[in-house]
């Protein structure tokens, strides 16, 4: 008499479970619905499913709307920041976890104690520097203050290679092996879970940010999406299922790159969420 | 021993060759990451806070005005609104965030298929981009044709103006901030979840606990350290909320949804008064720094920091 009752009692929960990530991820499934439908059906449909899917939205938004070029700059910017960041993080937390220098762990602290400064406040000084350089609109004035990597990343990697041993380093300064190549062959794969980690955590966070692209371009020609989707919200006559469909360009790509690497955006969260 | 330059390569004389060379590539290698972390991290920490004692339009030189820009700033009420709408959105995204993602955490923590599809699912909102869930928002709340207000109708209720009335519109804001961020806590309880031994919650059931006695006696104390911390994550960036509101309202209707870095935002880049914009900044770090402090002092004395 048991066994049943349990099964039933297995198959309940897992009906709430879902049911609630119905519930929950529903204005996604609604944003995908909307960009199928013709606007005659966005008005009064109330269905899930689009009678027939219409791809043209898709193909109106690229062409008419720009965001074939927004999409562009994204992945331009989003990626090149992610390569700078995945190897200037490696070199120094290579550097802060391995190798001894003087005033190393006075420079790791200062980066530790500026962690918890809003980005706020940095915001309008690094604008009056990239103003000044002459890189209001330009690829460099999007990347150059994020390509560096930061704190956050430095401090990853470095908590991570402090746990790699050190005969690994030791065997191959005995084989003759320069701080480049222990750099390259010994900590670089060693460090690959934290590399990835970083990575994805970086690429999503660059790929969704609004503020600093928004205030360093003006031109469409430099717009990346976040910018360029914000300004839709101002047009007069809203075109709700050419809006979705290029919002799903915008979010589809992350989502994918989620599923592909979940182990480590779990990682990534847990290590920025919990208590170190 | 002899002066030591911090990030040059000039080392203290008395070292072995191999150390010398140690500590050469270790600047070496931290040189890219530094010169990132001092010209935009450093460098503007310091100019922030000399920028909030000048009025400054970008245009000409910038005057040095003293503490007047903090001082106009407390006298103005549109400010004081912006604290207020922060204030606001703090206290009611943090709690109920927090225990939303509390309660999902403890419904999925046993040994459960589907684990890692479950965690990914609840973390789509997370990756996605502020600004398209914002837009996607603004159509679910139309007031018009969106689908909240279809619902409404349907069942026989009024329609609700969610983001066109100055009323409603900051707590639809909240409603989505609330949504895009749970998956985020739900990970971060989970694993805290986990990190509390088997044997201590078999324990309390074998000396008959009922669950919601275990629920506060065992279960709480034990990952307190992780929820405080959590707390204070979110309450710091909460207060620095900007995509959604910028997306979904532009801070309207009216100044119903302008949150304090919003009208920062317009402070210093639509109205060109960068003075008063560093002073909103610097204002911000010490409300944040006070909070922060206000929690280690009040809550951060109940966390239990034994057996995690």
């Amino acid at each position: 008499m048991k066994k049943p009752l349990r099964l039933v009692g297995e198959i309940c929960f897992y009906l709430v479970i879902f049911a609630i990530l119905f519930v929950y991820l529903f204005p996604l499934l609604w944003q995908l619905s909307t960009s199928l439908k013709t606007m005659d059906e966005v008005f009064r449909g109330f269905s899930l499913i689009p009678k027939t899917p219409l791809w043209e939205n898709y193909t109106t938004a690229l062409r008419d709307f720009n965001v074939g070029r927004f999409l562009l700059n994204t992945i331009l910017v989003a990626g090149l920041i992610t390569l700078g960041q995945v190897i200037s993080c490696s070199m120094a937390g290579y550097a802060f976890a391995k190798l001894r220098f003087p005033g190393r762990d006075f420079i790791f602290f200062l980066y530790l104690g500026t962690m918890m400064i809003p980005a706020t406040v940095t915001l309008i000084p690094s604008y009056v520097i990239i103003l000044e350089l002459g890189w209001i609109d330009s690829l460099q004035g999007l990347i150059v203050p994020f390509v560096f990597g930061n704190a956050f990343g430095t401090f990853l990697i470095r908590q991570f290679l402090q746990g790699v041993p050190r005969d690994l380093e030791e065997a191959a300064e005995i084989d003759g092996a320069g701080y480049f190549v222990i750099w390259s062959r010994i900590m670089i794969p060693m460090a690959k879970p934290a590399l990835a980690t970083l990575a994805v955590m970086t690429l999503v966070s660059q790929w969704n940010s609004l503020v600093w692209p928004l205030i360093v371009t003006q031109a469409d020609k430099w717009k990346v999406l976040s910018v360029g989707l914000a300004a839709f919200r101002l047009f007069r006559t809203i075109q709700w299922n050419t809006m979705m469909a290029a919002v799903v360009m915008a979010t589809l790509p992350m989502i994918i790159i989620l599923f592909l690497a979940q182990r480590f955006f779990i990682q990534g969260i847990q290590f920025s969420g919990l208590n170190r | 021993m002899p002066p030591v330059i911090l990030g040059g390569v000039i080392v203290a004389r008395k070292m072995s060759p191999k150390r010398k060379r140690e500590a050469v590539a270790g600047y070496l290698f931290i040189t890219p990451n530094l010169l990132g972390f001092l010209i935009f991290q450093l460098v503007p920490i310091v100019v922030a806070i000399l920028l909030a004692f000048t009025e400054w339009d970008l245009i000409n030189d910038p005057i040095w005005v003293g503490f007047a820009n903090y001082r106009n700033l407390l006298k103005e009420p549109v400010f004081h609104l912006s604290v207020k709408k922060t204030l606001y959105f703090v206290v009611i995204n943090v709690p109920v965030q927090s225990m939303l993602a509390l309660l999902i955490a403890i419904l999925l923590n046993r040994s459960i298929r589907f684990q890692n599809l479950i965690r990914t699912l609840f973390i789509v909102p997370w990756v996605s981009m502020a600004v398209a869930v914002g837009l996607t928002w603004t159509w679910i709340y139309n007031s018009q044709f969106g689908l909240l207000n279809e619902i409404l109708t349907r069942v026989g209720l009024d329609k609700i103006p969610w983001l066109a009335h100055p009323d409603w519109a900051l707590i639809s804001v909240i409603v989505v901030n609330i949504w895009q961020f749970l998956g985020f806590h739900i990970i971060v309880f989970l694993a805290g979840l986990q990190m509390i031994p088997r044997e201590v919650e078999e324990a309390a059931i074998v000396d008959g606990a009922t669950p919601l006695t275990r629920f506060f006696k065992v279960t709480l104390p034990l990952i307190s350290p992780v929820l405080f911390y959590d707390l204070i994550v979110n309450v710091i960036g909460t207060f620095q909320a900007f995509d959604l509101p910028y997306a979904m309202t532009g801070g309207g209707p009216g100044s119903a949804t302008r949150v304090y870095n919003l009208y920062l935002y317009q402070k210093g880049f639509q109205f060109l008064r960068m003075g008063e914009a560093s002073a909103m900044a610097v204002m911000l770090f010490i409300i944040i720094g006070i909070t922060t402090a206000f929690f280690f002092r009040v809550v951060g004395r109940r966390v239990n920091y034994d057996l995690t």
